[in-house]
Formats: structure tokens, C-alpha cells, sequence
């Protein structure tokens, strides 16, 4: 391995964008596993209870590691990392125990990782490590050999059989430790509101956590009343169960002692931490076949951990030592960052996007200087000079923007990647068959809107998976492939970015989506609606939350957050969907949310900003042009029809309207209608910031801007306006 | 009346080591009784006050954007430092009649604890005044809206504003 140790030389041939990528998530995640055997080191040492949290960190350090040298092709490292996975999936599982040749061996495999790292960009090099790891991999595969499973030792506890059950092999190690350590362990069954289980659970499991340990969260059996669901989280705690009880603050959690912990219930601390000692020489999972050398008694542990513990870095510098250029050399080489990549945080790139909109603003007070300065016959001359280092300035200024903007677009495969992750665990779980197809993930977003995407986009990833594509035999009867099909796909559409996920399972039931929205009292039941409106309900919050609408019509809890969290990023989302057939949700996002051009109008005595990226076309029109129907407001466009509001109405802005009216065409996603205003005052860049104050939100405006002149411009969102007006909602 | 100069002149780091100096003399010794530091300021003629320590800035009268379907109470929003930020007009918090800002208008920029920040719109700002805890007692009959408690300074009574109250504002009328 030392051998191939990289030369400069080496490093300025791995050039391919790919690899750079790669190398950079790589050494990143590297970075954290070699903290995290640094950490183990220390707790081996001091002799303590090895974290969980930490083994199970590192498994999850190996899995991102072989995923990523999966879908780049580096086999080798891919290779290893499976084996590492192995060994940290035993440690975890308490199948193997920490005893030096494991600590070793994964010491060993994250310095050869370190060393392939190096290669990547040489494929010959890379094919000779992969022969050079196979002995590391036999040792690892010796070394984790599962020893025979432990005898059914849960028999004391007070828990149904169909709970012991369902815990993962994991989840009885974690049982099985904290019994050996003495702790008492409870059931603690909860009911949540469906809507906002998982903020219940999460809030129940921190409170529990700061208790002890939580072994296994279960949905429990049995009836939960309408839009509940039950719970039961098993745990181990140092408290006593009335301590705990009082300590969660949950009216709907109750505690359940399942067995009593060997410090006795509610004993003061320091007599627990006592009886806790006894059972320290084990704390060390040592399988007693592994580590014949290690001593089972507590004051010869720490003499016998010594030696052992001081033969590692030795065995370390060993490896450090081989290079060619002597260790001191290799020393400096290895502290060298491999990649030329910065992580940056992201708040620090708001603040720099601040300020390139605080110059935004400076350049348009500089703009009118220039032109008060022109205006004047003693000054024009000045101005012409003026005016031309002004649009140096300003031309520069552009650039910037548009570089600052640059760093914080990323691309959409890191959110793809763990779409698919998912979908392979859910697969397991459903016992689908389904097929996931991804394209475009290499359509770059703004981080920010990426990250807000991650959510709603699982969300509608998992409904699909959940409950549109059926069952295999429902399927192959409805004359479809067995294997269901979903497809991720992401494209760029000027300032915009579409991503649609399409399946071909059963599509949504209209009728049962009606149904649903006649009793929620949403639709009068003598209300004709297109099918696309009908659709369209699935977004409405009383009918997405209910459970039944989820079995009948394939589309699950929680549409309503998804357009909410999509709308607050300027998006919006659309369904089309056929019987039979599948059904497509498809989000359109702006690219960016920092700096946007907009659109200044004017209403009565006040100014608004429209997003410009919404704006189809401005037009300047009679009064007379303006037809009714049915109360509403209409103009002919080239042929169609297109539906008007006056902004002036429905903000309730008083003043003399304009004699010759501009309507706004704008539109979001496939909708799209006009807006009545009384002037157009150009076309500016704004950085839309968030009101501040009691108010928390005030349907249509989506923030405010700073123009650098008189009085702050509220921003519209558009896309709240075009479906209050298609809606045919008014508002109070 | 004629504070309100002077409480303009103090910049916004004063205001926090004004704050951060109370809070020191409460605990330094020496007084046995803890000294609290009000702002005090006059709406329709009567005087209130706020905790120096949620104020995190005093500014002049500026523009105003109405924000349409919002209760008149709040005016609408200032744009402050790249920040743009809600004023709620007193005046209507307490139910007395509108009144158009006048030169001596100020806005009091305030902050509570969970970090919700809002400007306030006061006819004029008068002074900081420093009174022990012992001279504020509760409020005078039972339907204060959102006065907390009275404060006597000589023979005037300082009404104490509770933000967190005058921030709690249904939203769309």
C-alpha cells in the first residue's frame, strides 16, 4: 500500500470532475471515522462503556462509504468498506467484541482507505490496491465469524411475545446490555394526532433519551381512535418509573415497568452508580473466545488494557513508516487535504449574498445620481464620466452576483441518493417489488431550496411507494408488469426547475376524493368540478390528513404540508393522474431564492414587487376590453379567455383607479391569470427578506423588500393569488 | 417631552450597556433592593414605560408600507438596516383614537424572548428611570388590556407595558 503512496506528480493527473467529487465526499466522510476510531481508542482505554451511538456512527460512516464508491465505480474501496460495514454491523450487534484485533483491523482498513484515496484518478494503481486488499478483507473475514446465537434470554421480562418479537437483532443486543448493566427497563405507550406524530415522537423520545435509552420504537397494536395512532417505545432508564412518569409531561404516555432495575427503582444516584460497578469488566463486550488473554476481573483490567492498548499506534506508525520518503516526509503528505474543495457554511453564504444585495441597492442610488447629475448643463459632463464608471460597476457587480449565486447551487444527486436509499429500505419493508428510475440529478438548485426540498419530495416518494403501486398480484391481474415503477425526474425550465415523480400504480380515485371533500364540507355536493379541480383537492388540508382517503384513493397523509412547504419556497405543486394508470405530482421551484429581478407596479398609492420569473407579459389595456362572466372579471387573450383580479380589491386599497389599466399576466407552474394594477415602475433587483413582527404570515405576500428609497415594497406570492383566483376564494 | 432628544442621541450598543449595567447593579451588593430600568414614553398624553432590556433601538418617524388584511393596529413595516419589520401603533393597542406621527413621533424597536422583534409607535420618548422593584405594583383595575403593573414616579403613575401582550395580535381581521 505504502508503495503507491501518491507524488504530486500522481495528484495533478486525477483531473476528471467526477473524481474530485468523489474524493472530496469521500475524505469528508473519512475525516468524521477517523475522529470516531479515535474516540473508540479512548473509551477502550479509559476503560468505559463503549457509546453506542459512536459504533453504530462509524457503521453508518462504512455504509455512506461503499455507497458512494458504489455509484462511482471505485470497486476496491467499495470492497473494503462492505468488509468494514461487517465488522461494525458484529461490534454493533454485540457479535463481536472490541478486543485489539478488531480495533486493528478497522484502524488497518481507514488508513488503506486513506492510501486508495490517493489512486483514484489511476485505474491501474486502483486495480493493484484491490489485489493488495484482498488479504486485509480474508482477515476481516476470519475475524468476524458469528458465533452461534444466544439462548432465548428475555424470559423475565413482562412484555408480549409479538413485541420481543419485533426487535431487530440490534435492538436485542442494545436490550440484552442495558439488562446486563442493571438498568430498569419500561414500556411507555403513547397516542399522537396523525397529522403531528412525528413531532410528538420525537419530543417524547429526546425526553426519554435524557432518562436513558431508547431500545426500540414500535407502532403498537391495537385500536387507535380516528387520526391517532399509538406507539409503545421501549426503554432502559436510571430513573424509577413515577420519576419518569412525572419527568415526560406527555397526558398521553403512559410508563410501564417491564423490569426492574438491579440499583432498585428510584435508588439515589450514587448507590446505583455503585451497583453498576461490578458489572464494569464486561462493559468491554468481550466474547470470551475471541480474547483468551483478556482478564475477566475489575483491578486487573486497566494493567491488562495497558500493554495491549500502547502495541496499536505502534502498529500504526509501522504503516506510516513504509513510504519511500522517509516518515517525516510522509507525515506532512498525509496531513495535506487531498481535494481542493471548501465546505462552506451556508449562513455564511447569506450573509455574503447580503451584502452583494446591499450593493445591489447602493448601485441604483449611484444610478440616480448619475441621472440628477445629467440633467444639470454644469454637471453633464461630469455625468457622461460618472455615468460610465457606474456601469463598470455595474457590470461587475452582475458578475458577482451571479458567481455568489454559483457557490450555492448543487446539484440534485446527493437528495437523489437519498430518495434511493429509502426506497431500497422500504422496498425491504413493504415487500414491494419496485423499480426506481432517476434522471436528471445533475439539475443544480440553490442548497437552501435543495435542502427544504429533501422533505416533501420524500414524502411524495414514499406515497407513491406506500400506496399508489399495488400489489404484485393486483398488478400482473390489471395486465401490468409485476414490478411497479417509479420515476424521479428533474429538469431545468428557465429561472425554474420541475421535478416530477411518476408511478404506474393505480391512480387516484376522483370519486372517493370528492366524497371525501363533500363531507369535510370543502365541496358543496352541487358544485360541478373538472377532474383537474377534483385533483387539485388532494392538496386541501382536511382531506389529505384523513386515513381513509389514503387505502381508496392511493395518496397518502400530508398533501397540504407538501404545497405549504413548496409554496414557501416560491414553488408550487401539481397532480395529474389516471386511473388505472399512475399518477404524476410535479414541483416547479425557482433556481434561486436570493436575488431576484422584479417587477415594480403601483396600486392606488402603493408599491408591490411580482417576482419576475412569474410574470408572462405585461399589457396595457381599455377598460372596455374587460368582459364578465359570472361575476368574474375576464380578458381575451389571443383566443383564450383569461381570468383578471384587481389587486386594489383584494387588498382593499383605496384610491382613483388608473384610466387605462395594465394587466400582469402571470402564471406558476399550468396555471396562470391577470392582475389588474394601475402602474408599471420598471423592473428592479430585489432580495426578498422576511417580515418581521406579530403577524406571522398575510395570505398573498411572501416577504418584503428594500429598494434603498423611501418605504419598504411588499412582495406578492404569486402563486397564492393565482390559486386564491382560480380557487374563487375570497378572502374575509 | 424634552427627554426625547437625549433618548434619541443613545446609540443602539448604549441601550444593551444600559441594560447589561442594571442588571449588574441588581446583584452587586451594597442595595438590598433590586433597581429596575423603565424606558418611559408618552401615548395621548399619559406616560408608559417598557424594560430598557427589550429595547434594542429607538428611531424617527420614517415611511410606513401598510400591509393589507391586517388589523389596523399594526401599521405596517419599516425597512431598518436590510431588516424589515413590523410597527404596532400603540395608540390602537390601547384603544384610544388614531393619530397621524408627529415630529416628535418615535418607533421603539423592541425584542421579546422568543425572539420576535416589532416596532412600537409612541408619541415621544421621554427618559430612562431607574425605580426600585418595590415601587411597581399591579395594575389599577381588572380589565387591563396589556398594562402589567404601575409604577409611582412622584405623584404620576408610569404604566408598564407587557409586550409579549401588545405583540399578540390575531392576525387578519
Amino acid at each position: 500500500v505504502a508503495a503507491r503512496r501518491s507524488s504530486p506528480r500522481r495528484r495533478a493527473r486525477r483531473s476528471s470532475k467526477a473524481d474530485r467529487e468523489f474524493v472530496s465526499e469521500a475524505e469528508e466522510i473519512l475525516e468524521s471515522m477517523r475522529g470516531d476510531v479515535l474516540d473508540l481508542c479512548d473509551q477502550r482505554d479509559a476503560g468505559r462503556e463503549i457509546d453506542p451511538d459512536l459504533v453504530n456512527r462509524l457503521f453508518r460512516s462504512a455504509h455512506s462509504l461503499k455507497a458512494l464508491a458504489g455509484m462511482f465505480r471505485f470497486d476496491p474501496i467499495e470492497d473494503l468498506a462492505h468488509r468494514l460495514e461487517d465488522i461494525l454491523d458484529g461490534l454493533r450487534l454485540g457479535r463481536v467484541g472490541l478486543v485489539p484485533e478488531i480495533l486493528g483491523l478497522i484502524e488497518e482498513s481507514v488508513h488503506t482507505f486513506a492510501a486508495l484515496l490517493e489512486e483514484v484518478g489511476d485505474p491501474d494503481a486502483m486495480a493493484a490496491a484491490g489485489e493488495a486488499i484482498v488479504d486485509l478483507s480474508a482477515r476481516i473475514g476470519r475475524a468476524t465469524q458469528a458465533p452461534a446465537p444466544p439462548a432465548d434470554e428475555f424470559g423475565s421480562l413482562d412484555l408480549e411475545p409479538s413485541l420481543l418479537r419485533a426487535l431487530t437483532e440490534y435492538e436485542e443486543h442494545r436490550l440484552r446490555e442495558n439488562i446486563r448493566r442493571g438498568r430498569q427497563i419500561v414500556l411507555v405507550d403513547a397516542t399522537f394526532e396523525i397529522i403531528s406524530f412525528e413531532e410528538g415522537l420525537s419530543e417524547l423520545s429526546r425526553s426519554l433519551r435524557e432518562a436513558g435509552e431508547v431500545l426500540s420504537t414500535l407502532p403498537a397494536p391495537g385500536e387507535a381512535p380516528e387520526s391517532q395512532i399509538n406507539f409503545s417505545l421501549l426503554a432502559a432508564i436510571d430513573t424509577n418509573v413515577d420519576d419518569l412518569a412525572a419527568r415526560l409531561d406527555f397526558p398521553s404516555a403512559t410508563v410501564r415497568s417491564v423490569l426492574a432495575g438491579r440499583g432498585g427503582a428510584g435508588a439515589p444516584a450514587g448507590a446505583r452508580a455503585a451497583a453498576a460497578v461490578p458489572s464494569r469488566p464486561a462493559a468491554v463486550p468481550s466474547e470470551p473466545a475471541a480474547v483468551p488473554s483478556e482478564p475477566a476481573g475489575v483491578p486487573s483490567e486497566p494493567a491488562g488494557a495497558g500493554p495491549e492498548i500502547a502495541g496499536e499506534p505502534e502498529d500504526v506508525a509501522a504503516h506510516d513508516a513504509e513510504p519511500p520518503h522517509g516518515p517525516g516526509l510522509s507525515e506532512l503528505e498525509s496531513l495535506k487535504s487531498l481535494s481542493d474543495t471548501v465546505r462552506v457554511d451556508i449562513r455564511k453564504l447569506d450573509e455574503l449574498m447580503n451584502l452583494v444585495g446591499e450593493l445591489v441597492i447602493q448601485r441604483g442610488a449611484i444610478g440616480e445620481l448619475v441621472g440628477r447629475l445629467s440633467a444639470s448643463p454644469e454637471t453633464a459632463r461630469l455625468a457622461s464620466e460618472f455615468g460610465k464608471v457606474h456601469k463598470a460597476l455595474d457590470r461587475k457587480l452582475r458578475e458577482l452576483q451571479s458567481a455568489v449565486l454559483d457557490v450555492r447551487m448543487v446539484p440534485l444527486r446527493q437528495v437523489f441518493e437519498k430518495i434511493s436509499r429509502v426506497v431500497r429500505r422500504m422496498r425491504r419493508d413493504l415487500g414491494k417489488d419496485v423499480r426506481l428510475e432517476i434522471r436528471g440529478a445533475d439539475t443544480e438548485l440553490d442548497k437552501l431550496i435543495v435542502e427544504a426540498l429533501v422533505d416533501p419530495l420524500m414524502h411524495v416518494v414514499r406515497n407513491a411507494l406506500d400506496h399508489a403501486i399495488e400489489p404484485p398480484e393486483e398488478r400482473l391481474a390489471a395486465g401490468k408488469d409485476a414490478v411497479g415503477r417509479v420515476v424521479v425526474e428533474a429538469l431545468q425550465r428557465g429561472n425554474h426547475v420541475v421535478i416530477a415523480v411518476s408511478d404506474d400504480g393505480r391512480g387516484i380515485d376522483s370519486a372517493a376524493v370528492r366524497a371525501k371533500a363533500e363531507s369535510a364540507g370543502l365541496v358543496a355536493p352541487s358544485e360541478s368540478l373538472s377532474e383537474k379541480e377534483i385533483l387539485d383537492l388532494i392538496f386541501a388540508p382536511g382531506i389529505s390528513t384523513r386515513g381513509e382517503v389514503t387505502e381508496t384513493s392511493g395518496r397518502g397523509v400530508g398533501m397540504d404540508v407538501v404545497r405549504s412547504n413548496l409554496t414557501a419556497l416560491g414553488g408550487v405543486v401539481d397532480v395529474d393522474s389516471t386511473p388505472g394508470r399512475g399518477t404524476m405530482i410535479s414541483m416547479t421551484l425557482p433556481i434561486t431564492l436570493a436575488i431576484i429581478q422584479s417587477l415594480i407596479v403601483g396600486v392606488a398609492r402603493q408599491r408591490f414587487a411580482i417576482p419576475l420569473n412569474s410574470v408572462l407579459e405585461t399589457l396595457l389595456i381599455e377598460p372596455a376590453e374587460i368582459q364578465r362572466s359570472e361575476g368574474r372579471e375576464l380578458l381575451n387573450l389571443r383566443g383564450e379567455p383569461l381570468l383578471l383580479r384587481r389587486l386594489a380589491q383584494d387588498f382593499r386599497l383605496e384610491g382613483k383607479a388608473a384610466e387605462k389599466p395594465c394587466v400582469i399576466v402571470m402564471g406558476i407552474g399550468d396555471q396562470r391569470i391577470g392582475l389588474i394594477v394601475d402602474r408599471l415602475e420598471g423592473q428592479q433587483d430585489t432580495v426578498i427578506k422576511p417580515i418581521q413582527g406579530p403577524i406571522q404570515s398575510v395570505r398573498g405576500i411572501a416577504g418584503a423588500t428594500d429598494l434603498g428609497d423611501q418605504d419598504p415594497v411588499l412582495v406578492l406570492d404569486v402563486s397564492a393569488l393565482v390559486e386564491d383566483a382560480i380557487r374563487r376564494r375570497e378572502v374575509a | 417631552v424634552s427627554g426625547s432628544a437625549d433618548a434619541e442621541a443613545v446609540p443602539q450598543r448604549s441601550w444593551e450597556q444600559l441594560a447589561r449595567g442594571a442588571a449588574r447593579g441588581a446583584d452587586a451588593g451594597g442595595e438590598t433592593h433590586a433597581l429596575r430600568q423603565l424606558l418611559t414614553f408618552v401615548v395621548g398624553g399619559a406616560a408608559y414605560a417598557v424594560s430598557v432590556e427589550a429595547v434594542r433601538e429607538i428611531v424617527r418617524i420614517r415611511p410606513i408600507t401598510p400591509i393589507p388584511r391586517v388589523i389596523d393596529a399594526v401599521r405596517g413595516v419599516i425597512a431598518l438596516r436590510g431588516e424589515i419589520i413590523q410597527v404596532i401603533d400603540l395608540r390602537l393597542r390601547l384603544g384610544l383614537p388614531a393619530a397621524e406621527p408627529t415630529r416628535a413621533s418615535r418607533i421603539v424597536v423592541v425584542h421579546v424572548d422568543d425572539g420576535r422583534v416589532a416596532g412600537i409607535l409612541v408619541d415621544a420618548v421621554r427618559e430612562v428611570l431607574r425605580v426600585a422593584e418595590e415601587a411597581i405594583g399591579p395594575p389599577s383595575g381588572g380589565d387591563a388590556v396589556v398594562v402589567e403593573a404601575l409604577c409611582a414616579r412622584g405623584n404620576e403613575f408610569v404604566s408598564l407595558i407587557d409586550l409579549e401582550r401588545v405583540l399578540d395580535i390575531d392576525a387578519e381581521h
